[in-house]
């Protein structure tokens, strides 16, 4: 599904990333931990295609596409989707009149007709009960004057409406509520249908007992620099990222 | 030269006015203008709004009337409204699409030509009150030879159920055409009335309006005023509007320009009693070579009022906007509260906009804040909306349309603003 190899980049100068390898295959659940300032919100950033960061190496590959050389539209209705650490406030435009604009535009693409209108509204009302959307939060302008939790629960909502094939959640567990957790967790899961793969980052083991994931990868100054299975998380959680780096630096001495 | 045409035109106009207060005060407004002259960009006024164009050209003034024009009126979104309607041509009132449905006889809504006849002693008391002459040469102009125009008087504690739709076409298809509009428009102590005053042009040949309405709102009057400009073609157009608030007034106004090749606006508040509430909202859409200016004024006279002005452009081509706005907080004004913005965003490298807040505070214990942005669209929205897989096109047309629908809804017609917002739409 997704194949990331040895990518590299920078943001004014700054290196960032400093060669990612990372296989994700159909089904999958990777989990991505590590200190704060790592770079984990920039791959996912350059993952969903942000002009801001600058390619400097390295290759990624969705489904067998370039995924580097396509617009970010064009990565969307692919069917990557990024579930962003900080949603932004969009004044003036509905969150239903931005779904149907979304998953029309992604039909288009598709070489599908468009949603009808009351079809649409049937899916999204679902989505919306699936997630404990409130009416009145669809209604408003899109995370115009959401609380945190809300607007994180609006990007799981997205995506429970777009069902991409790859997820990247960029701290979407920070700042919800234990309800608003399980919530999350029971949308990744029920779309979980052993083709859609996942990649969850997270500073918390808390999540992972919701959404168990197949892997799991410190990123640390801009590397993978350990993978394990789940209980690595769980040691993350008890030990802190200390032997890590200290690990690291042994390595980079050596 | 257009100097010329209109000294020919005034000494043709006296030969045949009936001498008496009216025509003394027009003669006075003739000598005012010029002694003044146009306004020229050495005026700090007028700095980055050159009339050149408008002056160096030629136009008449014409009082005939073609078909056509019903076909663009009948075309225009104003006339699907239920609404009082009187339609100018040129300046002058065309019967046959003027049409008043308001039920109650007290309230007056006719031309200005006809009220100076009926209604004397309120015309009496209120024309010319409000918009100075005295160093407004475009004001002295029109009071001078103004065509004809609205007017409307509500008296005390009515409501005009319906808008009042002013609507103004300026036919340009044999000649340039001259209009001067006089609008007059008193709403006494605790009415409600809503205008609607809109512009549009036909013709190939260039029109130049110059244009002057004076709202009075007595005491605890609320009043909606909208204003809708849409000339497309070579229009010109100077509009001056002034308002003049007495205590406890709400005047809510929008002004919305989406055409026109030179668009003054002048837009002027006087809060003549305490607890006034005057909101200024304003949208332009420009593109080509078009210059549309803002130039607005809020006079605080007196404690505890409340304004708030919000103008918002979209840029486009080798346009140029201009935005110019005043706050003068008056020696007693205390209390005041005084908000401005104006927002800009570019979509050309060619387009230009010239913004200056201009805040003149005498009293010590008041709150203003203004502020001026020139940009483009944010980029983090739009990464946030093609992430999802919306077309870069598509979501800049969403984010636009937002920006801009923001200012239409400030219009308390909801069918104006659905018309209003496909318009915009078609324009992005
Ligand atoms: N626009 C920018 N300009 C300069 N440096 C930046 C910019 N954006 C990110 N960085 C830097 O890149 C590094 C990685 O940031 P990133 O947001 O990817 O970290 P993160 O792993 O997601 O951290 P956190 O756990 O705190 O969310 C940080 O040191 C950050 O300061
Ligand atoms: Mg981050």
């Amino acid at each position: 599904m997704l194949e990331i190899k040895d990518l590299k980049a920078e943001i004014e100068g700054k290196k960032i990333l400093n060669g990612i390898n990372l296989v994700v295959k159909p089904g999958e659940v990777h989990a991505i931990m590590g200190p704060n300032g790592a770079g984990k919100s920039t791959l996912s950033a350059v993952l969903a295609g942000r002009a801001d960061y600058a390619v400097t190496g390295g290759e990624v590959s969705f489904n067998g596409k370039d995924l580097l050389e396509m617009s970010p539209e064009d990565r969307a209705r692919e069917g990557v989707f990024l579930a962003f650490q900080y949603p932004v406030e969009i004044p003036g435009v509905s969150t239903t009149n931005f779904l149907k604009t979304a998953i029309n535009e992604k039909r288009k693409y598709l070489g599908l007709e468009p949603m009808e209108a009351t079809a649409f509204l049937k899916f999204m009302r679902e989505k919306m009960e699936l997630m404990e959307m409130d009416k009145a939060l669809t209604s408003r302008s899109l995370n115009e004057g959401f609380s945190g939790g809300e607007k994180k629960r609006n990007e799981v909502f997205q995506m429970a409406m777009l069902e991409p094939k790859l997820t990247i959640m960029d701290e979407t567990d920070s700042g919800l509520d234990i309800d608003a957790l399980r919530l999350v967790s029971a949308g990744v899961n029920k779309l979980k249908d052993g083709e859609r793969s996942f990649v969850v980052i997270t500073h918390y083991q808390r999540l992972l007992d919701y959404i168990v994931p197949d892997f799991v990868h410190v990123l640390y100054k801009g590397r993978i620099v350990k993978s394990g299975d789940a209980s690595l998380a769980k040691e993350l959680e008890a030990k802190g990222y200390d032997w890590i780096k200290a690990e690291v630096e042994q390595e980079a001495n050596a | 030269m257009l100097l010329e045409t209109i000294k020919k035109d005034f000494i043709q106009y006296k030969a045949q006015a009936e001498p008496g207060e009216f025509l003394t005060l027009r003669e006075a407004a003739f000598a005012e203008f010029e002694k003044l002259g146009f306004p020229t960009t050495k005026h700090e006024e007028w700095k980055y709004t050159n009339l050149k164009s408008i002056t160096d050209n030629t136009f008449q003034s014409t009082c005939e009337i073609k078909s056509l024009v019903n076909e663009l009126f009948n075309a225009s979104i104003e006339s699907k409204l239920t609404a009082n309607f009187l339609v100018f041509v040129n300046g002058s009132l065309v019967n046959e699409l003027s049409k008043i449905i308001e039920k109650d006889n007290s309230i007056v809504i006719s031309s200005l030509a006809t009220s100076r006849k009926n209604n004397q002693a309120i015309f009496n008391q209120h024309f010319g009150k409000y918009a100075k002459v005295e160093g407004q040469a475009m004001n002295a102009l029109n009071t001078a030879l103004l065509s004809d125009g609205a007017f409307v008087f509500v008296p005390k504690g009515k409501t005009v159920v319906h808008p009042v739709v002013i609507f103004n076409i300026s036919d340009a298809s044999d000649l340039n055409v001259l209009a001067q509009p006089r609008n007059l428009i008193v709403v006494e102590e605790q009415s409600t009335l809503t205008i609607v005053e809109t512009y549009y042009a036909t013709g190939t040949n260039a029109s130049f309006t110059n244009v002057v309405t004076e709202t009075y709102a007595g005491k605890s009057a609320h009043v909606e005023h909208y204003k809708i400009q849409q000339q497309a073609g070579a229009c010109y157009q100077n509009n001056f509007t002034q308002f003049f608030q007495e205590a406890d007034t709400n005047i809510n106004h929008v002004t919305l320009t989406l055409d026109g090749t030179l668009v003054r606006n002048n837009l002027h508040f006087y809060m003549n009693g305490e607890n006034c509430n005057s909101l200024l909202y304003g949208l332009y859409v420009t593109d080509n070579k078009d210059l549309v200016d803002n130039h607005t004024r809020v006079d605080h006279a007196k404690p505890n009022c409340f304004s708030d002005e919000k103008y918002k452009g979209i840029l486009k081509g080798h346009s140029t906007a201009v935005f110019n706005g005043k706050i003068m907080v008056h020696l007693d004004a205390q209390k005041t509260n005084a908000y401005q913005r104006n927002q800009n965003i570019l979509l050309s490298d060619d387009a230009t906009v010239n913004t200056k807040p201009q805040l003149e505070i005498f009293a010590d214990d008041v709150k203003c804040t203004h502020g001026a942005t020139v940009g483009e669209l944010d980029e983090e929205s739009m990464f946030y909306l093609r992430s999802r897989g919306i077309p870069e096109d598509v979501a800049r047309k969403l984010l636009l349309t937002a920006y801009a629908v923001d200012i239409a809804e400030k219009i308390k017609i909801p069918e104006l603003v659905e018309l209003l917002e496909q318009k915009i739409d078609g324009k992005l």
